[in-house]
């Protein structure tokens, strides 16, 4: 509860005593004065609890806690004294690293070399997926789905099944980012 | 009817809902279910069972589906695993 809600509270129980007062029912009122003497006193008692409790955790700070706190805020937006790596966020904006076809090969070799299902020393460019390779199409699906992680671009199904050995995907890469030689 | 066609798109969108998973523990579990699921069914003849695991994986990709927003709702820290080094020149 904050302390303005409390505030209301207790504004809003003595409005209400003071519209029964005014209606006359005497006894009612003295009840409700009653009440109201017996729960002020209750929701000072927290309020100050509160209050006490709060000076208490700024009491115990020390100077040194205090001094070390400002000073880790103020070294926060201090960009000169600070450590020189920090301050060098660079926003690289370039574009990829231009894409050749040789880089493309390598790069299409190396994700099938990693792929656990493919036995390296089986791998060539010509190598059919399925009847070479022993993959299934679930493989394949997968195998084009670390195509599109490392090119980052989408495959569409439809092309996708059509790319049964490296060539092909080497040359559907080359395609689609524009590299002729 | 399921084709061939259609079951291996169901399993490519399967697994590329599941990566998007933000919590590591489900996004692990789902990549391995799914594979796992289908490796397992991939000698299912008969064509009724067929379409009732393909009906089954149709829901739970929609699951999936739900499951990536909620996540995202309620992301929490990346687990220490999942953290990719950064080098740090004073590293070296």
């Amino acid at each position: 509860m904050s302390f303005t809600q409390l505030a209301r509270s207790c504004g809003r129980l003595a409005a209400l005593s003071t519209v029964r007062i005014a209606s006359g029912a005497q006894t009612q009122a003295a009840r409700m004065m009653h009440l109201q003497r017996i729960t002020m006193p209750a929701m000072v008692s927290q309020v100050s609890s509160q209050k006490l409790i709060v000076r208490c955790f700024s009491a115990r700070n020390t100077m040194e806690e205090i001094q070390h706190r400002v000073l880790k805020v103020v070294c926060a937006y201090d960009k000169d004294s600070r450590c020189r790596w920090q301050t060098q966020a660079v926003r690289s904006y370039s574009a990829k690293p231009p894409l050749s076809l040789k880089l493309i090969n390598e790069r299409v070799l190396l994700v099938l070399k990693l792929y656990d299902k493919i036995d390296p020393s089986k791998l060539n460019v010509n190598s059919h997926f399925i009847n070479d390779l022993g993959l299934d199409s679930l493989d394949h699906v997968e195998v084009i789905m670390a195509m599109e992680d490392e090119f980052g671009f989408e495959i569409p199904d439809s092309d996708a099944e059509k790319l049964l050995k490296p060539a092909d995907i080497i040359k559907y890469v080359a395609d689609k980012e524009d590299v002729y030689e | 009817m399921s084709t061939r066609r259609q079951t291996i798109t169901l399993y490519r969108n399967l697994l590329r809902e599941a990566e998007k998973l933000p919590a590591y523990n489900f996004r692990m579990y789902a990549v391995r279910k799914i594979r796992d699921t289908f490796r397992a069914n991939q000698t299912i003849n008969d064509f009724k069972e067929i379409d009732r695991q393909v009906a089954s994986g149709k829901n739970n990709l929609e699951l999936i589906r739900r499951q990536v927003i909620i996540g995202h709702l309620y992301t929490s820290e990346k687990l220490v695993i999942e953290q990719k080094k950064t080098l740090r020149p004073s590293d070296d």
